[in-house]
């Protein structure tokens, strides 16, 4: 069984026919790209993914449970335990350190183990920064940051929204590697993006133009093809 | 670490990172405290302190013999006198009165207690001096103008003592009283020098009491004199003890109403400042539920903020408010005001209750709605 | 542009301009009420201390003020000084007319009353006499409204009983006198028989005496057309050192000293007033009322004054408050005028210019909403509308300024030290 699976899942927002009758499976350990211009159904795809949204018509399957048809609630236990979210705003919380960032997602969770955390800021190779706030990062560290909050609970997905959008070329570069290093963890990842070069890391692409999928590519060069 | 220990870590942080948004909703919560606890303190003060100012009406119970009796015997008014809470009393002068001539001419002279007179009547206004020596007396404005006297003269009194014998004695006038009512025709003299040219009758006339007490206390100690001391009849002057009621009244009215203005519109303007404050932090609460906080975890940590917010600013408002109603107190009345101790408790529930309400408009209306918007938004 | 980026933000920010709008609405009204209160509260809290009845007693030149109560006057139980009843009504002629809210002229008389050797004192006067006056008006007045302390029971006379009076509690005790009963009371070789209407309590002296329609006691008096005195309750304004000069000699003052001590209600100056219109009388003071009103009227108007002050004080922070958190919300969008390439005075200008349209629209709404706060108190309170002054309106209006201002300046300056790509960027 696949670890997602959307069937003919559409979206409409008022006259907007953001997504149209999608159909798309992610395997468990793939890495996935979503890529497509602005207004293709992107975020919509990654919204309702993340179960932040609810499709207006369609089944989404994620690791068995059909998230399309559960109360807010549930959605938000379901966020909690299976998915881990990175976004392009990076979204810390201001008023707390780097190692408190990633604690607040365990506190959700479950408990708040420091050494878990450290171990986790070290991963991504911020072990040092820990207790610096975010004001005091820069744009790289803060997404490592949030790359190590979403990896906390360890989620059956790690679910990206253009996570190297606000970075240089270096901290692109560090972000990816993360990424690569993750999947080769065996990890699932989709990022959706409209940088090219993101995509091509990953193992398929699946390219969004007007809320439909126009077409997959499989790609030869990326990264995740030896994980096939 | 617990959880307990990092929910408390989180709205420490919270409270203390974000130093001058903090201080902005700290600043709210205390005015808002401040005004209430101020405010309510007065309100209750009132009675007490205005009650002090309408002791310039001047007695408003007095000691009559019973009828029957010829005179006020000097043992049963301490008796009655005792009877009264002596930290309420702000003068009680005993009167004997006997008629007495001056160049032939018949005038009231009146001995009492001159300087629990000048307390009981505080409204008296005298030219010249209070008497201060045996020999000195006050007179009333008309007799100053029937036998041409002035502060200063002396004069001769004539008259019958107590043993029908006359006497005939110098006094000095030390000041004239006006008051516009009938003291105007009186002599006033110490008790010594009036017992000393009349004879000792060991009895008065009346005595004239002012008390700090509002007209329900005055009449309880009017039914216990009336009990314990028979040939002693208390009377309460209805006049000034009625007024006094209709006035307190009508001023606590005033200052109640006034109050409930105030807070009210103090409490909206807390209460906006808390939501604008928390307004800000949509995108705080999106993310953590994004993280995957429940609703129930987002509302009880800013209910932790506010709750915290709260008491503090509860505290200092107490604090401040006793201060302001110290200043009002001291600049208006001259005197301190009471501290009411159950408002303290009252306050900080108040300030507790309104920061919180404020709070939970803003994180409902954002727990509401979806995360995603909330994070994409702007 | 700088209006259209003003119009956008009040137009398309409506719930947060709405929220400063209705806060500084909130603190206008606040500052309009209580302004109001404290303005008019003399005027009210006076009205209210007429319940201690007259304050001004009149009485014939060289009459004496002691009645015969304690056996001074041997004389045959009226004094030969008397007050012309028919000048009454100049009383509502003098400068502070206005002032004067009741009066009542009272003759005294001394009446024997049958197996009773003692004299007991009959007092004639009006009740709630309706009185013609000169200007054209007419005017209810009399000691009903002005001993309102008493307790009766029965009934209050009226001015036209032929044949009624009222007794002192303690006088109806002592001759087993009851509602209903007749009385039958002689002065001289004059006979009289009254129904007894009403039996008072008043706490005083006046609890031993019977009184009776003023026509009846100038009849049985023989003093037709004439009183002993006259009792005046007016409006005055507390004692300083000028009225404490003018009450020992008026005309001791200089001249712009004497104008001013006449055209302000001074009780000196309406006792000079009201020797002035009423023939051979001396007005004076009754200290124990015109003294104690003073204080109280003082304090009153300070406590106001004082509670005012500060609570329009705790209401200026809090708005100020408000809008510094309202600025510091916008920290991105200024960030994003800044990245703009905007300088630190157009942006500083475009926030001020917002909050103060804003303020305007507040201050306005909140103005009308206090004259509705100002009447509730009044009404609740004294049972009387505030007098509206327009003196509020630029005091209010200088304060929503201030407020605003005030408000406004730090969060500014907060924000123009904020650098746009911190803002922009990752919070």
């Amino acid at each position: 069984m696949s670890l997602l699976e959307i069937r003919g899942i559409s979206k409409i927002y008022g006259n907007v026919n953001a997504l149209r009758n999608v159909d798309m499976t992610v395997e468990q350990g793939e890495w996935l790209a979503v890529m497509g211009p602005s207004g293709s159904g992107k975020t919509t795809m990654m919204n309702i993914i993340g179960c932040m949204d609810k499709p207006s018509e369609g089944t989404v399957l994620l690791d068995g449970i059909d998230i399309s048809t559960e109360s807010a609630r549930n959605l938000t236990s379901i966020r909690r335990d299976k998915i881990g979210l990175i976004f392009q705003q990076f979204h810390l919380i201001n008023y707390l350190t780097a190692l408190e960032n990633v604690m607040v997602a365990q506190y959700y969770h479950s408990m708040p183990d420091e050494k878990e955390a450290l171990q986790a800021l070290d991963r991504v190779g911020l072990l040092a920064r820990a207790k610096h706030l975010p004001s005091q990062l820069s744009g790289g560290e803060q997404q490592r940051v949030c790359i190590a909050r979403a990896l906390i609970n360890y989620p059956m997905l790690v679910l990206a929204d253009e996570p190297t959008g606000n970075l240089d070329e270096a901290n692109e570069e560090i972000v990816l590697d993360i990424f690569r290093k993750l999947h080769e963890e065996g990890i699932t990842i989709v990022v959706v993006t409209h940088d090219p070069e993101v995509a091509q890391e990953a193992q398929r692409t699946v390219i969004l133009e007007h809320g439909r999928i126009a077409r997959i590519v499989v790609n030869e060069s990326g990264k995740g093809q030896e994980g096939e | 670490m617990t959880k307990r220990s990092m929910y408390f870590k989180m709205i420490a942080s919270s409270l203390i990172r974000r130093r001058s948004r903090m201080f902005v909703a700290l600043l709210a919560v205390a005015v808002g405290a401040t005004i209430l606890s101020g405010l309510v303190t007065i309100y209750y003060d009132i009675p007490r302190q205005m009650g002090q100012e309408f002791r310039s009406y001047g007695a408003n119970f007095i000691l009559v013999p019973a009828s029957g009796e010829e005179a006020l015997s000097e043992t049963s008014a301490e008796a009655a006198v005792s009877l009264i809470p002596s930290d309420e009393v702000v003068g009680i002068a005993p009167y004997r009165y006997e008629t007495v001539k001056i160049n032939e001419q018949p005038f009231m002279a009146a001995g009492t207690e001159l300087e629990e007179a000048r307390k009981a009547s505080p409204y008296w206004f005298v030219s010249g001096d209070w008497p201060e020596t045996d020999g000195s007396v006050l007179i009333g404005q008309e007799v100053a103008d029937t036998i041409r006297l002035l502060p200063g003269n002396t004069f001769t009194m004539t008259g019958t003592d107590g043993n029908g014998e006359s006497f005939s004695r110098e006094f000095r006038v030390s000041g004239v009283v006006q008051t516009g009512g009938t003291e105007e025709a009186f002599i006033f003299m110490s008790m010594a020098d009036f017992v000393a040219a009349m004879g000792e009758s060991g009895a008065y006339d009346v005595v004239e009491c002012s008390i700090s007490a509002p007209q329900t206390e005055l009449e309880d100690i009017a039914a216990s004199v009336t009990e314990r001391v028979p040939d002693v009849a208390p009377r309460l002057v209805t006049r000034v003890t009625r007024s006094e009621g209709t006035v307190l009244t009508k001023l606590q009215a005033l200052v109640f109403l006034v109050t409930a203005v105030v807070l009210l519109l103090t409490m909206i303007c807390v209460a906006t400042t808390m939501m604008a404050v928390v307004a800000e932090r949509r995108k705080e609460i999106g993310l953590k539920k994004a993280l995957g906080a429940p609703n129930r975890n987002i509302i009880l940590e800013f209910m932790g903020e506010g709750l915290l917010l709260g008491c503090l600013g509860g505290v200092l408002g107490v604090i401040l408010g006793f201060g302001f109603a110290q200043l009002i107190g001291v600049n208006v009345f001259s005197r301190s005001v009471h501290f009411q101790a159950a408002l303290a408790p009252v306050t900080l529930i108040a300030s507790v209750l309104i920061t919180g309400l404020a709070c939970m408009i803003p994180v409902r209306s954002a727990t509401d709605v979806d995360p995603a918007i909330v994070l994409r938004g702007e | 542009m700088f209006w259209r980026l003003v119009n956008g933000a009040l137009f398309r920010q409506k719930g947060k301009m709405l929220m400063i709008a209705f806060t500084i609405a909130l603190g206008a009204s606040l500052a309009t009420a209580m302004l109001n209160v404290m303005l008019d509260v003399g005027d009210k809290v006076n009205r209210e201390l007429k319940t201690y009845g007259a304050n001004i007693n009149v009485i014939p030149k060289e009459a004496s003020l002691l009645d015969d109560l304690y056996g001074v006057d041997e004389g045959s139980g009226v004094s030969d000084r008397y007050l012309q009843e028919s000048e009454m009504g100049r009383l509502k002629t003098i400068f502070w007319a206005f002032n004067i809210v009741d009066f009542a002229p009272y003759l005294d008389a001394k009446i024997r009353m049958p197996e009773s050797e003692d004299a007991i004192r009959l007092v004639g006067t009006w009740f709630a006499n309706r009185l013609e006056l000169p200007t054209g008006e007419s005017l209810d007045t009399g000691i009903r409204n002005m001993k309102s302390w008493w307790t009766v029971d029965g009934e209050w006379l009226s001015d036209g009983d032929t044949d009624a009076a009222m007794v002192g509690r303690l006088l109806a005790d002592r001759a087993g006198l009851s509602v209903g009963d007749r009385l039958s009371v002689s002065l001289g070789d004059k006979e009289r028989n009254l129904t007894v209407k009403g039996i008072f309590d008043a706490g005083s002296e006046e609890d031993e005496r019977v009184y009776v329609p003023l026509p009846i006691a100038q009849e049985m008096a023989g003093r037709a057309g004439l009183v002993t005195g006259v009792e005046v309750s007016a409006l005055t304004t507390p004692d300083n050192e000028l009225s404490r000069r003018a009450a020992q000699n008026p005309n001791s003052l200089s001249v712009k000293d004497w104008e001013t001590w006449y055209c302000t209600a001074y009780v000196s100056a309406i006792c000079y007033q009201i020797e002035e219109v009423l023939t051979d009388s001396v007005a004076k003071p009754i200290r124990q009322v015109a003294e104690s009103e003073g204080a109280i009227l003082e304090k009153t108007q300070l406590l106001m004054l004082l509670i005012t002050v500060l609570s329009l004080a705790g209401a200026a922070l809090g708005i100020s408050n408000l809008v510094t958190a309202s600025v510091m919300e916008r920290s991105r969008e200024i960030g994003l005028l800044k990245a703009l390439g905007a300088n630190n005075a157009p942006i500083s200008w475009l926030v001020l210019t917002e909050i103060l349209i804003t303020g305007v629209i507040g201050g306005v709404i909140g103005y009308f909403v206090g004259l509705g706060f100002a009447q509730i108190i009044g009404q609740t309170v004294f049972d009387a509308a505030i007098n509206i002054k327009p003196m509020v309106i630029p005091l209010v209006a200088i304060l929503v300024f201030l407020v605003t201002l005030a408000g406004s300046i730090p969060s500014i300056r907060l924000l123009l030290s904020l650098r746009p790509a911190e803002v922009l960027h990752g919070r």
